[in-house]
């Protein structure tokens, strides 16, 4: 007895003094939000690695304390740390004129030098970089004076200023910062010259972002914003109706932490309000081209499944009419992307039709076609964590079953499916467009990329067209080669098939009703937080 | 009783190396190429060739199979599991604070679970077969039996949302603490006080009981005698009962936000970060074997039958 109830004693001593230990400091911190000035998102990630010259990192959080040369905006690539920019006349040399009122969070002056010594730790380490063709041109970048500096390139590349503005990773950190002189091998602290300075992380629980008082665009009115890590779902819901959490947005890989019918809940509650973006993505269907010898190689199945996707039911039942239905693979708001291309409108007779012409025939009633013995079948993968994926793959198997076409879904980790889409291993899955500021010119080199859209693409008869098409946008400098270009490149994969678009993506954010100054950026991946302000 | 102690400490290490290695070696079972995995998890947008077999050579994935799991084993005995892929930190000072903040929570709700089972089982076997016995096992079957995620959200609803006494989630103070352990102490004492409870009653029967009685030993210390030997079943349980929960928090963690090992493996095995899931395994494998040890510990020392059998 005496030693069992000894064992007993010391355990209840132990968590007594583990639980004293667990500091009663916190507790007036943490109460409740909506009373001050402050947002509290909730976020399923932790904020991670803030080395902005990685992608560990979250990117909201980077482009509050981040921020590039140049913005990216409605009306085309903007001043933001460079005032003024002259780019030579054969392309190959870019001269910056920085703003001088510029400084680090660290009290360190952001100056040429500074853009220098970034912009060499981005490319020591350029094989990370490579999907930013930009990584591959730099030769050189050149101190002028203390507040201007030149970017030398080995042949003129005419993304540059928009691969400039992008959240990563041509943005700027304290060359105090550095370890070894670089960011490779990681950094000291996180100073930017953004309007937001991160002042406390605790890993998996939450990061404290406060206004930079000293920032050059006039100090932010929202004083403090917390990323909060909560699980999707009923928590968060919770967490908001109680008002722990105040704000949540469409996080970087398009999925939301609320769906629907909870979101329009709490507006109802009288306490929020949603508001939408712009159309600023393609949620599509990728096709693997290149795998011969299944049905997805050919594309008159690829155009059957075009015809049979009925995208105004999904956009109306699925998504509540928040995501129009999608055409082609980017929204004519999109850059190079007002193109003419036939409109393939769900048609289930048609889609019979064109399997019926290729030599798909069906068997007896209620069977599934097949062409020499072979099933016409095929594997669908869709993130296993995205609620509004999984009933769209059901729905789409579901009519793909009446015109005779077999598809197996599969739900996986959204890390898997990347895997599966470099090996080439599937046959259909679901993918997004970069959005705004990364499509067409990013979303197309991609195309050619081993670990993006190489297996999709290389299996169509005028691959090799495309491909070349592709090189020559990137380097063309003149503004109507560039237009043709891009309209032969769309047309060639839309005439192929092998991105079956279905809904155009937003940004959604609920955030409290007397929040003002809600407006998004070019990107689907950010959002303007010092713009934002309490009525 | 030290010789007791030696033997069983030598007889798990043969028992961890097996453990380290299957686990190791399922890991890298996998079809998956770490490098690949190691540059998807950072999020690289572009992937080439080149790049994997750089990684290749920083991670020392271009060693013998064998050569690479000593290495591992090796370090791991330093506390050393390596990086994590994803943000290459090392992976105890991602591990151990969560580990920490789990064993908090594990060691309240364990307490609250052998307080409240002891209490309810002494009570049930006391009153065995009366109204207060039905009722309480009623209850707690019925308790037992919710899903422990349906529990946890009706409970936040109604004590953080509509009453306002407690936060919905995180682990900011004492109060945060409150409702995960409920949920956890409604989810095993209804299964542990059913132990106390038999144990208490076939305890009853025994011939000491009656031959105290004959005695005309006063009720109450009959009580305790019989709780006395009782407890001697429930020890190894309790004992089991504390790695079990560590391995189990991840719907209430989950659900509560609770920074800990449940968030921490379900994240890592989502973004395919291998050496977190290993020292994952690794470290729930040694406290299993640890607490085991201990319980046979607690019991030999109790009953000296029990220590002349190994």
């Amino acid at each position: 007895m005496t030693r069992a109830m000894r064992f007993v004693l010391v355990a209840v001593m132990v968590s007594i003094a583990l639980l004293a230990g667990c500091s009663s400091e916190d507790v007036a911190k943490k109460e409740s939000t909506d009373k001050g000035n402050e947002l509290v998102y909730a976020t399923s990630k932790d904020i991670n690695d803030m080395n902005p010259h990685f992608y560990t990192g979250s990117m909201p959080a980077q482009g509050m304390v981040y921020e590039s040369l140049v913005e990216n905006t409605e009306d085309g690539i903007k001043p933001l740390l460079a005032e003024s920019w002259e780019i030579s006349g054969d392309g190959k040399v870019y001269t910056f004129h920085l703003r001088k009122d510029v400084r680090f969070h660290d009290g360190e002056p952001f100056n040429a030098e500074a853009v220098k010594k970034n912009m060499e730790a981005v490319q020591s380490n350029a094989s990370k970089h490579s999907w930013i063709k930009l990584s591959t041109k730099i030769v050189n970048c050149n101190v002028l004076d203390e507040y201007t500096v030149e970017l030398v390139l080995s042949e003129p590349y005419y993304p540059t200023l928009v691969e400039l503005s992008m959240t990563r990773p041509y943005v700027f950190i304290s060359p105090n910062n550095f370890i070894d002189g670089g960011t490779k091998d990681g950094v000291s602290g996180y100073n930017g010259t953004g309007p937001y300075k991160l002042t406390e992380h605790k890993v998996d629980q939450y990061a404290v972002f406060e206004a930079n008082d000293q920032y050059w665009g006039g100090a932010p009115k929202i004083k403090k914003i917390t990323a909060k890590v909560l699980p999707a779902g009923e928590t968060t819901f919770l967490a908001l109706q109680k008002g722990e959490v105040n704000f949540v947005f469409t996080d970087d890989r398009g999925a939301n932490s609320l769906d629907l019918e909870a979101m329009n809940q709490l507006v109802e509650s009288g306490k929020y309000q949603i508001v939408r973006s712009q159309p600023m993505n393609t949620s599509m269907i990728v096709a693997n081209s290149s795998k011969s010898g299944n049905p997805v190689h050919e594309t008159a199945v690829r155009e059957a499944i075009w015809y049979a996707i009925d995208r105004e039911t999904i956009s109306k039942q699925i998504f509540d009419g928040t995501e129009q239905a999608a055409y082609t693979l980017f929204s004519s708001n999109v850059n190079y992307a007002d193109v003419e291309l036939e409109k393939r409108e769900f048609d289930l007779e048609k889609a019979k039709q064109i399997l019926e012409n290729a030599g798909w025939v069906l068997g007896k009633e209620g069977e599934f076609r097949t062409k020499d013995g072979n099933p016409l079948a095929m594997k669908f993968y869709y993130d296993v964590n995205s609620s509004s994926q999984k009933t769209m793959a059901e729905f789409i198997q579901n009519t793909m079953k009446k015109i005779g076409i077999q598809l197996e879904i599969i739900g996986e980790e959204s890390s898997s499916i990347a895997t599966r889409r470099s090996s080439g291993d599937y046959d259909l899955l679901f993918n997004q467009t970069w959005g705004l500021a990364y499509d067409p010119q990013s979303t197309i080199a991609a195309f050619t990329s081993k670990s993006s859209y190489f297996h999709s693409t290389s299996g169509i008869a005028k691959a090799d067209e495309l491909y070349q098409k592709i090189e020559q946008v990137m380097v063309s400098t003149d503004e109507q080669t560039r237009k043709s270009l891009y309209a032969d490149i769309l047309t060639i994969v839309h005439d192929e098939a092998v991105f079956i678009p279905i809904t155009n993506g937003r940004v959604t954010i609920l955030a409290p009703k007397n929040l003002q100054g809600l407006s998004f950026k070019q990107t689907q991946f950010e959002l303007p937080f010092e713009r934002m302000h309490f009525e | 009783m030290g010789r007791y102690i030696t033997k069983r400490l030598l007889i798990s290490i043969p028992l961890v190396l097996l453990i380290s290695f299957v686990t190791f070696a399922f890991i890298h079972l996998s079809p998956l190429d770490p490098a690949e995995v190691v540059l998807h998890s950072q999020g690289v947008p572009k992937i080439t060739e080149e790049l994997i077999e750089q990684t290749k050579a920083e991670l020392g994935m271009d060693q013998p199979f064998l050569t690479r799991y000593l290495r591992w084993a090796v370090s791991c005995l330093q506390l050393d599991f390596g990086k994590s892929y994803v943000n290459g930190k090392p992976v105890w000072s991602l591990l151990g604070p969560a580990f920490i903040n789990t064993f908090k929570l594990t060691m309240v709700s364990a307490v609250s679970i052998v307080v409240l089972s002891i209490v309810l089982g002494v009570v049930c076997a006391l009153k065995a077969g009366k109204m207060v016995d039905k009722s309480i096992r009623g209850a707690s079957f019925f308790l037992t039996s919710m899903p422990s995620y349906w529990l946890a959200a009706l409970m936040i609803w109604y004590f953080a949302v509509k009453l306002d006494w407690l936060p919905t989630s995180g682990m900011d103070s004492y109060k945060s603490y409150l409702l995960p352990v409920t949920v956890i102490t409604i989810n095993y004492a209804g299964i542990y006080f059913r132990i106390i409870r038999s144990s208490m009653l076939s305890n009853m029967n025994e011939d000491y009981v009656l031959y105290g009685r004959a005695c005309g030993l006063p009720e109450k210390k009959i009580t305790m005698h019989i709780l006395r030997n009782s407890l001697q079943v429930a020890v190894s349980v309790f004992c089991m009962a504390i790695p079990i929960i560590l391995g189990s928090t991840v719907v209430v963690e989950n659900i509560f936000a609770w920074p800990g090992l449940g968030t921490l493996s379900v994240k890592s095995i989502l973004s395919r970060d291998f050496p977190i899931i290993q020292a994952y395994v690794l470290v729930l494998a040694v406290a299993f074997i640890l607490f085991n040890t201990i319980s046979d510990i607690i019991n030999a020392a109790m009953n000296p039958k029990v220590r002349n059998d190994l």
